[in-house]
């Protein structure tokens, strides 16, 4: 059996390296791939969309219908994770701690009831306090990378950026929050609900402004046609149309990052993790 | 400006999100979001359907952009066919499997729904796509969807199913996104029409054909084909039915489709028939995949095996037509696309009911079927018929098809593989037929059957359906009380079971306006 992979690895290398005998050579000028459309692009694209990002334009106009299922992808990323993963059934043993003291109690019985003000938290059976220097840190990094993760949407038609990275950036500032407290302080803050919706309403801004587009007459995604319904210059409207479902994908990718990460490390559960 | 390419693909998308977000109002609403946006696509694709036969090709620039530069949905009489089969088939199963679903996954139903509207979003983005890289992106959402969906079957054996599932479909996806990345590397373009033009002067190229190996290899992975299928009978054996019953039907022959597409569309047949000297090779694949697929359904014990084994057989017959070279091996291809879409949908019905009532599909607890069940078993008889050729139902004429164009191209042995799977299924399907009919019925004193908690208002309304059918049942077989399933499931098989014989019957008019057309 080892032996066939071989056989077969070796046979799709050769494939692959006699492909290459008749591909232009590394960074010709003249081949097809930088000929046919680049130069389109190029000549056209300040004049039509007036978005200096060239990368951007392609990607969020005129292969905008491809971005748009790249990010349905991510949405069903997250929602594969939700489905497979997430587990509803109750714990059996619950424990606590004394946030005073430190002291962890451990309930065997599920419908035991702790009648107690808030000196006592609801923990994992091996928890570990966090580091006060590591919290602090993250404390303070943490809403600096949330700026910059809003700076970078903002930026995708003017500079290297867009909603992907922007949505990764953001979320990663909350999944460093779960890693440096613990998952629960952030599920008290971003709860599984708010996260779901936003995921579907990420997504839903883009293809709510592809029908906008279409239901003011023009084929779908067609931001040109969003003219009438904002007051800046109509040139400029393909570059809002862009900057508007840059922020729908940076919602969408925020919120999906922060459910894969929540469902993979407690196994479903929702509780303290990692 | 026509919208409805548009809006045929994208209900279900926006459907989805509505979906999903309603979820957390009501439940229950998730459901009918879903069945209206698949209802909305089921009207576009018939309205392109009309439109294309009346008037052509129909082209959607998306974003108003201009083919080479932007992507372009391009509706010829093949996708119109197949989208409509698409959309159809999936407004149908929603209706049918939603007691399915309610009992599988009562507790995230609604992410079932909307994963499955996902699924159809990339199966019909598939279909109208005109653009090599959409197509991949879209495959992309198809394969990912249904990782998740068939995962979610049986609780031991489908998350290791899928998970084999995803190895191999990853190898498929990324080598029909290699070798989009040759044909972009030699010609400059992603739409099919233009890449088509550039091929047209280049076919000499080493990395042209590098290209079309590593695609047809890449769709041959995804849909199956026999050496390359080991990860289907598993995954949808485990697949929850209701997922099971749309992804058996569309999945495999939407990937066909994709295979026809680059064959006719993107390189031709001279490119292929002509300069290339791969059609024997491929020819006798199909023989072997025709018989290793209809002898290993030979050896199942489990009902749920042998249907999907015999999806690997009909790929065999779909992929040998195609590559038989000539017109009627090609007409046969495209109309067992539609044929085998309607027959296996209509036999995934029939053994989701089955499932629904007695939750087992083993051979020897099929027994006394006919007397509980004979609705379902009359759509199952009906959907194996065809399955082996019998006149009346559509299956026999795209086999005929076949047969017709092996002869033409001397094909014998793809002729006579042909012949010998019908008469394997045909062995097949009697001997499901007398273990359903003539054994006896497990604890048959004139109870329930042991283990299924039959509601009584369903016997009450199926009784009520066909109440002489039901006495002439139970004096019979002596004692089996009739116990068939749910009426939306019977009307969905019902439905399905007609358009099989008119399908049949109408089968010379399809081939006449909307395939024989579309090859000229």
């Amino acid at each position: 059996m080892k032996f066939i992979g071989f056989v077969i690895v070796c046979l799709t290398g050769g494939l692959l390296l006699y492909g290459t005998v008749d591909l232009p050579d590394w960074g010709d000028p003249a081949s097809p791939a930088s000929t046919h459309l680049s130069d389109y692009y190029i000549e056209h694209i300040v004049e039509q969309t007036q978005v200096p990002n060239l990368v951007t334009a392609v990607l969020a106009d005129y292969r905008g219908y491809d971005t748009m299922f790249e990010t349905a992808v991510v949405f069903c990323a997250g929602l594969a994770c939700f489905l497979l993963l997430r587990d509803f059934r109750p714990k059996k043993d619950r424990y606590f701690r004394h946030v005073p003291t430190g002291v962890m109690l451990h309930f065997k019985n599920p419908d035991t009831r702790l009648v107690a003000g808030n000196e006592f938290e609801h923990m994992d059976k091996d928890w570990v306090p966090s580091d006060m220097i590591i919290k602090t840190v993250c404390r303070i990094l943490i809403p600096f990378i949330q700026i910059y993760a809003l700076y970078v949407v903002a930026h995708g038609d003017f500079s290297p950026g867009g909603g992907f990275q922007g949505g990764v950036i953001f979320g990663s500032s909350l999944i460093l929050m779960a890693i440096s407290y613990n998952l629960k302080t952030l599920v008290k803050r971003v709860t599984e609900k708010f996260l779901s919706i936003f995921a579907a309403l990420g997504v839903l801004i883009y293809v709510g402004l592809g029908f906008l587009a279409m239901i003011m007459g023009g084929h779908f995604l067609d931001y040109g046609m969003l003219a009438p319904l904002l007051p800046s210059d109509p040139g400029h409207i393909r570059a809002l149309g862009m900057l508007g479902v840059e922020i729908g994908v940076g919602i969408a990718v925020m919120a999906v990052m922060v459910i894969i990460y929540m469902n993979i490390v407690s196994e479903g559960r929702h509780d303290e993790g990692l | 400006m026509n919208n409805m390419p548009a809006i045929l693909v994208l209900a279900p998308l926006l459907g989805a999100f509505f979906a999903g977000l309603a979820a957390w109002i009501q439940k229950q609403l998730s459901y009918y979001i879903a069945l209206a946006a698949l209802a909305v696509s089921c009207v576009a694709a018939v309205s392109v359907l009309a439109d294309v036969i009346t008037s052509g090709t129909m082209q959607y620039r998306m974003a108003g952009w201009a083919p080479p530069m932007g992507i372009e949905l391009r509706i010829d009489l093949l996708n119109a066919m197949v989208l409509v089969l698409i959309s159809v088939i999936a407004f149908v199963n929603l209706v049918a499997s939603v007691q399915n679903v309610a009992r599988e996954i009562p507790d995230r139903a609604p992410s079932f729904y909307v994963m499955y509207l996902l699924f159809v979003v990339g199966l019909t983005g598939v279909t109208a796509t005109g653009d090599l890289f959409n197509l991949y992106v879209l495959i992309e959402i198809t394969s990912l969807t249904s990782y998740a969906l068939i995962a979610l079957g049986d609780k031991d054996r489908a998350p290791l199913a899928a998970l084999n599932y995803i190895f191999i479909g990853v190898i498929g996806a990324s080598f029909y996104l290699l070798g989009v990345g040759y044909l972009y590397i030699t010609t400059g373009s992603l739409n099919m029409a233009d890449v088509a033009v550039i091929l047209t002067g280049i076919q000499g190229s080493t990395a042209v054909l590098t290209a079309f190996i590593l695609c047809i290899l890449g769709v041959w992975i995804k849909m199956a084909l026999f050496p390359l299928h080991v990860w289907l009978p598993n995954a949808y054996a485990f697949a929850p039915v209701g997922f099971a019953r749309v992804v058996a039907p569309l999945m495999t022959k939407v990937m066909v489709y994709v295979m026809v597409r680059l064959m006719v569309t993107v390189f031709g047949m001279e490119y292929i028939f002509e300069t290339l000297h791969l059609a024997d090779a491929v020819v006798w694949l199909a023989v072997i995949a025709i018989l290793a697929g209809a002898f290993t359904a030979l050896f199942q014990k489990d009902l749920k095996k042998m249907l999907a084994y015999i999806i690997v057989c009909e790929i065999g017959y779909m992929v040998g037509g195609a590559w038989l070279g000539n017109t009627l091996g090609m007409t046969g291809a495209i109309l067992h696309i539609l044929n085998d879409g309607l027959m296996t949908f209509a036999l995934f019905l029939a053994l989701g009911n089955i499932i629904y009532m007695r939750r087992q599909t083993v051979f020897s607890d099929l027994s006394g079927l006919f007397a509980a069940m004979p609705w379902t078993m009359a759509g199952f008889v009906l959907a194996g018929l065809s399955i082996i050729g019998v006149p009346p139902t559509c299956g026999f004429f795209s086999k005929w098809y076949l047969v017709l164009g092996a002869f033409e191209a001397g094909a014998y042995h793809f002729a006579a593989a042909l012949i010998i799977s019908s008469l394997v299924c045909a062995v097949l399907f009697f001997k499901v037929f007398e273990i359903c009919f003539f054994a006896p019925a497990p604890g048959a004193q004139g109870h329930h059957v042991p283990g299924n908690p039959q509601p009584p208002h369903d016997i009450h309304t199926a009784g009520n359906l066909q109440p002489s059918h039901g006495h002439h049942a139970a004096g019979h077989a002596g004692a089996v009380v009739m116990a068939e399933a749910p009426v939306s499931m019977l009307a969905a098989l019902g439905l399905v079971s007609a358009s099989i014989i008119a399908a049949g019957v109408y089968a010379g008019t399809i081939v006449d306006t909307i395939i024989l057309p579309f090859l000229q």
